[in-house]
């Protein structure tokens, strides 16, 4: 098949500047919103992947396996689990058992103001051996009694800090009680990235509460059977035992509908910017029916005369695209957004771009393709007598 | 054997529960290096057969044979193909494409042959040259005069060297002036390079250039006028 020449389908690009500020600005319109919607849901499926370590264990007061958040344990559950269970693991003496208190409180930074929600989470040293992706970049760990806070990445930029090491030295008021910001995390982009750490007894203190919300457990020869079983058997602590990544598969699938919610959302208004392309594109195509009899009377033939139709819609496309790709890389990567278990940011990585183009592309294609069979079915004498 | 044989030619339309035929049962042979004005009133058929011969609308009915080879009955794509070699169609309203130069829209039927850059070259000079507007090869259509761009449009449907050269109404929407230099320069062609050409036209002064004037009504030949002589 001859094929017309590629200029012929640039420079129809600029026959009409307001029709290609159209294709170009709904194609940028649809990308960032695919953008949005991948990006979205990237970023919380990553927070919850890499949230879980596989020979990691949660004890839960039982019935509250959905929320952590809910759940309230006995304090001595801690201690009776490192005495009862062997096998879990041990380093330079201690046991890899970590009691915790989750919760979200209200940070204030100035008087007077309601505060932002924040997950605060109470720990003891032994956590740093059990979230063993958790690092501390910046600072020192909380130390007890001295009202202080560990900020991850995320939560800090989800306070406004930018950038996070910002934070540092900030004094936030919690229950009214003044926490100052000693450290700065990560934690590969897991949820405990979003959360502020504060020494266990502190936190007991500020929140008034005489019970933990999670004990969580490294195994070294340890089964998780095993753990189960001390759940099982110790009843008057009213236990259930989860493994780590299962807890947040199913807090994952808990937030399934959110996540579709925002992809069908996305899909609805793609379809509805792809009817405004289709508009678009047949109005520019219809004003050239003469042209397009005039080519197929020359003896270009109907599948070369729709590739370029084609060309020239992908390429206004892919223009709106990059846009889309570039606008997002620099304003929406990493953008925080919260739910009830903390924050995530908006992933834009190599996947979500290479959906987005590939969405964009489609968008050509389709614009292209409806609008300009439907020009090029005319019989040629018909086309042309378009326009007299 | 005549370059053209048409042989019952007919050609209907459906419009609605209405049929139409501007085209019934012609016969009619056109000789190779014959300049053939058709006439008529609006809706005689000689628009349509013009379409029948340049091999952009098929007929009903019948037979149409170019150069021995009979067209009537090709496929779409092979009749595309027979087109881009055989025919050149010079429109009333010239049609060239805006966004392409004088120099790119007579190009733009080779591009469908197997030539090198330097042949397509040689032969889209050799065209402009013809028509006697090689210094405004990079202008676009926009930049051109109606006259100016009916030579363009004349030099893309010689550029391929058809068989047959067709043309609607070509100078109907071109001044005086410029219409008898377009029909000075087919007449020129006919007999310079012994191009066939057949030519729609509702001008009467326009047949005086052709060496034979047919008269359809109805679809049908009512009047064949041979031997008319040049200006």
């Amino acid at each position: 098949m001859r094929l017309l020449p590629f200029e012929y389908a640039v420079r129809n690009l600029g026959r009409s500047p307001l029709r290609l500020m159209l294709s170009v600005g709904g194609s940028v319109l649809v990308v960032l919103l695919v953008l949005i919607a991948a990006g979205f849901t990237q970023g919380m499926q990553q927070a919850m992947r890499v949230s879980g370590s596989p020979d990691t264990v949660m004890l839960i007061g039982s019935g509250s396996e959905e929320s952590i958040e809910r759940s309230e344990i006995a304090m001595r559950s801690a201690g009776i689990v490192a005495a009862s269970v062997p096998g879990l693991l041990r380093r330079a003496g201690i046991d890899a058992v970590s009691p915790e208190i989750h919760l979200a409180m209200p940070l204030v930074t100035e008087a007077g103001t309601p505060g932002r929600l924040a997950v605060i989470r109470g720990v003891a040293p032994e956590a740093w051996l059990v979230h063993d992706d958790t690092r501390l970049v910046r600072g020192r760990a909380p130390q007890p009694g001295r009202s202080e806070l560990v900020a991850g990445r995320l939560a800090a930029r989800a306070l406004g800090f930018e950038p996070p090491e910002s934070i540092l030295g900030m004094t936030f008021s919690l229950d009214g009680e003044p926490y100052e910001v000693v450290g700065l995390m990560e934690a590969d982009g897991g949820v405990i990235e979003g959360e502020f750490w504060t020494a266990l007894t502190d936190l007991l203190v500020t929140a008034q509460r005489d019970s933990l919300s999670t004990v969580i457990l490294r195994m070294d020869q340890a089964e998780l059977g095993d753990l189960e079983a001390f759940a099982a058997t110790r009843l008057d602590l009213e236990l259930a035992a989860i493994a780590e990544p299962e807890y947040y598969a199913q807090l994952s699938a808990f937030y399934r509908p959110v996540r579709l919610l925002v992809i069908v959302t996305a899909i609805l208004i793609a379809i509805g910017g792809i009817t405004g392309g289709l508009n678009t594109m047949y109005a520019a195509f219809a004003s050239r029916v003469r042209e397009i009899g005039s080519l197929q009377t020359l003896g270009y033939s109907r599948a070369a005369i729709l590739w370029s139709l084609v060309q020239e819609s992908v390429l206004a496309s892919a223009i709106g695209s990059l846009i889309a790709c570039a606008i997002s890389l620099v304003l929406l990567d990493q953008f925080v957004i919260r739910f009830s278990m903390g924050v995530f940011g908006i992933s834009i990585n190599a996947t979500v771009l290479s959906l987005g183009l590939a969405a964009g592309l489609l968008l050509g294609v389709i614009g292209a393709v409806v609008p300009a069979w439907r020009c090029l079915r005319r019989p040629i004498p018909e086309a042309l007598r378009a326009g007299e | 054997m005549a370059l053209i044989e048409c042989r019952q030619l007919t050609r209907t339309y459906r419009r609605g529960n209405e049929e139409i035929t501007p085209l019934r049962d012609l016969d009619l042979d056109i000789e190779s290096g014959g300049f053939v004005a058709l006439m008529g009133p609006s809706g005689s058929g000689k628009t349509t057969l013009l379409n029948l011969l340049a091999g952009i609308d098929r007929p009903t009915a019948g037979t149409l044979s170019v150069a021995g080879k009979p067209v009537h009955n090709l496929p779409r794509r092979a009749l595309a193909n027979w087109r881009s070699a055989h025919v050149g169609y010079i429109f009333q309203l010239y049609n060239l494409i805006p966004v392409l130069t004088a120099y790119e829209n007579v190009e733009l039927p080779l591009l469908l042959q197997s030539l090198s850059r330097s042949e397509r070259h040689d032969r889209v000079a050799t065209a402009l040259e013809a028509v006697g507007i090689e210094d405004r090869h990079e202008h676009y259509p926009r930049q051109l005069s109606g006259g100016q761009e009916q030579r363009v449009a004349i030099a893309r449907a010689i550029v391929t060297e058809p068989t047959i050269l067709l043309a609607d109404e070509p100078t109907g929407d071109l001044d005086r002036q410029s219409a008898t230099s377009v029909m000075e320069l087919l007449a020129q062609l006919n007999s310079e390079q012994g191009r066939t050409i057949v030519m729609v036209t509702h001008d009467p002064r326009t047949t005086e250039w052709a060496d034979t004037v047919l008269h359809l009504e109805k679809g049908r030949l009512v009047e064949q006028a041979v031997g008319s002589e040049r200006p």
